[in-house]
């Protein structure tokens, strides 16, 4: 195994460990916000669950990018790629905007998401704007995604 | 502690709020005929469960992760019983039926801590004051001067336990409070024509009201107190009081409720749980208010201009 590619499977790893513990967290989050709320109103459990799974995609997307990563690599299918440094630096930093990005943004996803919880406990009916604003913060997330497919297919082997 | 901890209790705090009385609830419970009306309108909006200040309390404690900066919305509370506590000791009366709940003291323990002399089994922020005033209540039998050193003890502990805490939602809770108490005493001081001592000992001062110039001003007489209130930023409150008592008591209530509103746009933090205690406050006074002035006849629109400001 060559150096290049401890390096691009180190970024594989990254991408799905960093995207994974801040959808952890965020989903952890709304959780505990949820949690309070079906304890005192067990019938918006179907509400606060939409919220409580946003943050989640993040860690989807690690693990899509680390997918995808090791398939390119050859990891996947049994036939390593022999990458010179140079080249595993490449797919390292091409594993780094959706690890993260995706770390910071399920934090802040599942306190802007705990917080439309509470939209959800006082004015069941405004339920989607919660959902609306907690979406924003996807964004980024699916932009750092894009950028991390690109360089992972852009990448000469 | 970070304020995400309290995610859980804020969400839960949040969907409680909904049974509580809103104001179209208070007209008709204003307009109500009978008391079955009035329970059943209160019954329909929150069923058949208890709502005391106790049970909302147990309620809070149970979903707040820490409880420690809530406890300073129970001081008054706290001082209330100390004082019930030594005024039984010296009246050779049982106190259980003189104590108010919430508490955070050990009701239980309090009267056998005081006689024994065994301060230091009472929490912090009431032993040095217990001490004092059990001494000055001994020594002088005078009862209106203990109190007013409890009283007194008691604003500056909110203020000490605020300030501790660091929220500035408990820091304006405090001020709020002991500004509210201080017009109150030094108003029935300059009526009562009471001493510079005793007002001194009686007022307990803050940020927002300075304790020598109120001393002063009261000793001047209630006409020189209104006077000194209108200079202030207090002039509104000063111009209730100089109508009448209860509008004043409605103010305080009312500035109060200003500043839990201030809570009901955080998602997370200990000040929307405080909130909601001051708000479950405002509601059982309202209904008290409404409860008493329909026994005794009086007119829908004074008991409308009496109710104060609601949360939701």
């Amino acid at each position: 195994m060559t150096n290049g590619l401890v390096l691009a499977i180190l970024g594989a790893a990254l991408a799905a460990l960093l995207a994974g513990i801040g959808s952890a967290k965020g989903v952890g989050l709304v959780g505990e916000a949820a949690a309070g709320v079906v304890s005192v109103d067990p019938s918006k459990f179907s509400k606060v669950l939409i919220l409580q799974l946003l943050p989640g995609t993040q860690g989807l997307y690690g693990l899509l990018t680390a997918i995808l990563m090791l398939s390119r690599i050859g990891v996947i299918g049994g036939n390593a790629a022999e990458l010179t440094v140079s080249q595993g630096w490449g797919f390292f930093i091409a594993a780094l905007p959706i690890a993260v990005v995706g770390l910071i943004s399920a934090i802040f996803q599942g306190k802007t998401a705990a917080a439309g919880v509470g939209i959800t406990a006082k004015k069941p009916e405004h339920n989607g704007k919660g959902i609306i604003m907690s979406a924003m913060v996807e964004t980024y997330a699916i932009l750092a995604l894009l950028v991390s497919i690109l360089l992972i297919y852009n990448i000469n082997i | 502690m970070s304020t995400i901890k309290y995610a859980n209790a804020v969400a839960a705090i949040r969907a409680m709020e909904n049974s509580l009385l809103s104001r179209s609830d208070l007209d008709q419970l204003i307009n109500a005929a009978t008391k079955s009306e009035r329970d059943n309108i209160v019954a329909s909006k929150r069923g058949a469960e208890e709502f005391t200040l106790e049970s909302v309390w147990e309620i809070i404690r149970g979903y707040a992760p820490d409880c420690r900066e809530l406890e300073i919305l129970l001081y008054k509370n706290d001082f209330h019983n100390l004082k019930a506590a030594l005024k039984s000791m010296i009246a050779g009366k049982e106190p259980q039926g003189y104590y108010i709940r919430p508490t955070n003291l050990n009701l239980d323990a309090l009267y056998p801590a005081l006689a024994a002399k065994e301060y230091e089994q009472l929490p912090e922020h009431i032993r040095d004051t217990a001490a004092e005033a059990y001494e000055l209540l001994t020594r002088t039998l005078d009862g209106q001067l203990a109190d007013s050193l409890a009283d007194t003890a008691c604003m500056r502990a909110m203020q000490k336990a605020a300030e501790k805490s660091g929220s500035e939602f408990m820091k304006k809770y405090a001020q709020l409070t002991t500004v509210c108490a201080d017009i109150k005493t030094a108003y029935r001081c300059s009526r009562m024509k009471k001493q510079r001592s005793f007002i001194e000992t009686a007022v307990c001062g803050s940020d927002e009201l300075d304790r020598d110039s109120l001393v002063r001003a009261s000793l001047g007489g209630s006409e020189g107190l209104l006077s000194f209130l209108e200079n202030t930023s207090f002039g509104d409150a000063a111009r209730l009081l100089a109508e009448s008592p209860a509008k004043f008591e409605k103010w305080c209530d009312d500035v109060i409720m200003e500043l839990a509103e201030t809570a009901r746009m955080e998602a997370f933090g200990a000040d929307p749980l405080a909130a909601y205690f001051i708000a479950a406050e405002a509601e059982l006074k309202n209904l008290r208010i409404i409860s008493v002035c329909k026994e005794s006849g009086t007119d829908r629109d004074i008991i409308t201009e009496r109710m104060r400001k609601l949360y939701v």
